[in-house]
């Protein structure tokens, strides 16, 4: 299994229980976030905090877009699954 | 005590959230045959993650690396060492050198995260003719390993026959893990019974491998766990047993005595050393494992 080309979209996680499947791809004007699922009403606004933030951390200023599907995730399982995506769309671990 | 060891899928959030509710006494957060090659980093992030930010209550914490023939198992011991983890579980060990090379990777890695160096204990996992015949000296090879533990399928496959229902090919080497443990002073766990729904044959196999003297059992599902207590849990007749031959025993330490009778029957060291055992593991005194 090899490295995924650095740029093209990608994905991790699923759509199971407790889990959530984040897909990033290149944006054309910004970081734009998008949210689906039963608990987004309640939680988009931490959910955003906590992507911005592992974003931030992982050094990235690319525009793209990170589209969340959510199932029942905990902040520890999106930042995970938000890292992991990354670090796949930009080629740096393997999917 | 570890009688049962709790298997959760590293790629997945729910068991690796919810696995320490079901009562185990340890769990291994499973970085190698749970996950799809395609998913390892993945799971490696979520694993290191969850480590960081839950809490697994009284559950002994392992995980489960790659193995040491992937190019994998350094980034996992990496990502999960500075964590706080109880322990790492090595699979496919099979040369005294193999523990050195997971000893040294352990000890810079505790190094660097200001984690005590020997604080990471090793759990092997002997699944090949090779590592079952070099057991005693694999349990030797550093202070860090605390058990060691016959492997099932693979050690099925390598020794070319299959998996029975009685279990008879692994029987040689399950009486061995346990020369092995004992001469070298570690704990003797068992793998995992692999049918879920056979509740009989977990209990009959559990029975088996207690008797032979493991001190536990891997379980890959939160069903078997009740069935795997039942069975190391000591009665309260054997408990009371127990006591009364500790305390016996005790007294003729202080008064100088050799042997001693309780109850009519001769009360040596074995007999005490075994009702102190029997104390450990219903929690009543505390065990001086290694």
């Amino acid at each position: 299994m090899g490295l995924m080309e650095a740029g093209r979209a990608a994905q991790a996680g699923t759509v199971e229980s407790m889990d959530c499947l984040v897909t990033i791809s290149p944006d054309a004007e910004r970081r734009r976030i998008e949210i689906s699922g039963s608990g987004v009403s309640r939680f988009r606004a931490t959910m955003e905090q906590k992507i911005n933030q592992v974003l931030d951390k992982l050094g990235s200023s690319e525009n793209i877009e990170i589209s969340v599907q959510d199932n029942g995730a905990v902040d520890v399982v999106l930042g995970a699954r938000v890292e992991a995506a990354y670090l796949r769309f930009k080629g740096v671990i393997d999917a | 005590m570890r009688r049962t060891m709790l298997y959760l899928p590293g790629n997945n959030p729910n068991m690796l959230l919810r696995g320490h509710l079901f009562g185990a006494d340890g769990l291994i957060l499973d970085l190698e045959d749970a996950v799809p090659r395609s998913e390892k980093s993945s799971a490696r992030i979520l694993v290191r993650e969850v480590l960081k930010n839950r809490d697994f209550d009284w559950c002994e914490v392992t995980v489960r690396i790659n193995g040491l023939d992937t190019e994998l198992w350094r980034d996992d011991l990496a990502a999960v060492v500075p964590y706080g983890i109880h322990g790492v579980r090595v699979p496919k060990v099979e040369t005294p050198q193999m523990l050195k090379d997971i000893d040294d990777a352990l000890s810079s890695l505790e190094s660097m995260a200001s984690v005590p160096v020997g604080t990471t204990k090793v759990f092997c996992l002997l699944e090949t003719a090779l590592g079952i015949w070099n057991a005693y000296d694999i349990a030797l090879a550093s202070r860090r390993v605390t058990a060691i533990i016959p492997g099932g399928e693979d050690l099925a496959a390598d020794l070319r026959t299959s998996r029975s229902k009685e279990g008879t090919e692994l029987e040689w080497a399950r009486r061995m893990m346990i020369v092995a443990a004992r001469a070298a002073g570690v704990d003797a766990l068992d793998t995992a019974f692999p049918r879920v729904g056979d509740e009989e044959g977990l209990r009959r196999e559990t029975e088996f491998t207690k008797q032979l003297g493991f001190d536990g059992k891997s379980v890959i599902h939160p069903n078997q766990i009740p069935i795997v207590h039942e069975i190391y849990d000591p009665t309260e007749a054997e408990i009371e047993s127990a006591k009364k031959i500790v305390q016996a025993a005790r007294d003729a330490a202080a008064r100088g005595l050799g042997a001693i009778s309780v109850d009519g029957r001769m009360v040596d060291l074995p007999v005490a050393r075994r009702a102190e055992y029997t104390l450990e593991r219903a929690g009543i005194i505390t065990g001086r494992g290694r």
